[in-house]
């Protein structure tokens, strides 16, 4: 259990690594399933039974196809991919903007205990007690997000609609 | 160390990392990628509190976050399909139709 949870956090980071170091886009898309992927074991392992199948349909099966087929659709030549040169700079300004998060992190990071998880097996993280959280506790959030997919369907179509001159 | 402070630190790690790729790369493709990798650290560390507390909150909100990057994936695609057709080109710094003239 130990060497599973250690193998995918690794894979995760290193993926997420990947992401935000590789030059081509495909590149950084296919790290992303990566992490994306070993994201969705860590869920299984934390017993998040219904978010592991969803992850792995909605995220790998969905949207990083999604994702890839627009990045080869736009056909991305060496000439589009933009030049990259100060990213020392940049790097240095954003760990200094995370510093304060991350010792906010740190101290909440103590207080919590570290007794080991181990995967619970009494249907906890299932689709029925989900299922009964999300439409009872969570029903006014769940309408809400159905009416910003509705928009989301919206603002797509809009925004790639051909223009009538 | 399968605990929650490890699961916690992996949750920081991805986040932190979705962040210094934000604020550094010039790619829009990238950038979105990297706002993706926030989602899931945050969504990572809503999973392991959830198995903590032994509640299932944290998992509907992980739930709902799944569903809020999926609505984005949609229109920020969108809008990325529509400035590399006008702009011809992934540099975010290009993309400066709404600057005051005259600024930088």
């Amino acid at each position: 259990m130990e060497f599973v949870f250690g193998a995918l956090s690794v894979i995760a980071i290193a993926g997420a690594v990947g992401v935000i170091t590789l030059k081509q886009p495909v590149h950084s898309g296919v790290s992303f399933i990566a992490t994306v992927v070993a994201l969705a074991g860590l869920f299984a392992l934390l017993s998040a039974t219904f978010l592991f199948m969803v992850q792995i349909i909605l995220y790998a099966g969905a949207v990083i196809t999604l994702i890839l087929f627009v990045i080869m659709v736009l056909n991305v030549q060496a000439s589009h991919l933009p030049d990259e040169k100060g990213q020392g700079k940049a790097l240095v300004l954003g760990a200094v903007c995370l510093a304060p998060l991350v010792a906010l992190g740190m101290r909440g990071f103590n207080t919590l205990g570290s007794e080991k998880l181990v995967v619970l097996g009494e249907g906890f993280g299932g689709i029925h007690g989900l299922g009964m959280a999300l439409f009872k506790d969570w029903v006014l959030p769940f309408e809400l997000i159905s009416l910003l997919l509705l928009a989301a369907l919206v603002g797509a179509v809009v925004l790639l609609k051909k223009e009538r001159v | 160390m399968m605990s929650v402070q490890g699961v916690a630190l992996v949750a920081l790690v991805l986040f932190c990392i979705g962040f210094l790729g934000v604020v550094s790369r010039k790619n829009i493709f990238v950038v979105y990628l990297s706002i993706e990798l926030m989602l899931n650290g945050v969504n990572l560390l809503l999973v392991g509190l959830s198995r903590y507390h032994e509640g299932s909150d944290g998992q509907v909100i992980a739930l709902l976050i799944i569903a809020i990057a999926a609505a984005e994936a949609a229109v920020f695609l969108a809008l990325i399909v529509t400035l590399v057709k006008h702009r011809r080109t992934l540099n975010i710094d290009r993309f400066n139709t709404l600057r005051p003239k005259g600024t930088r």
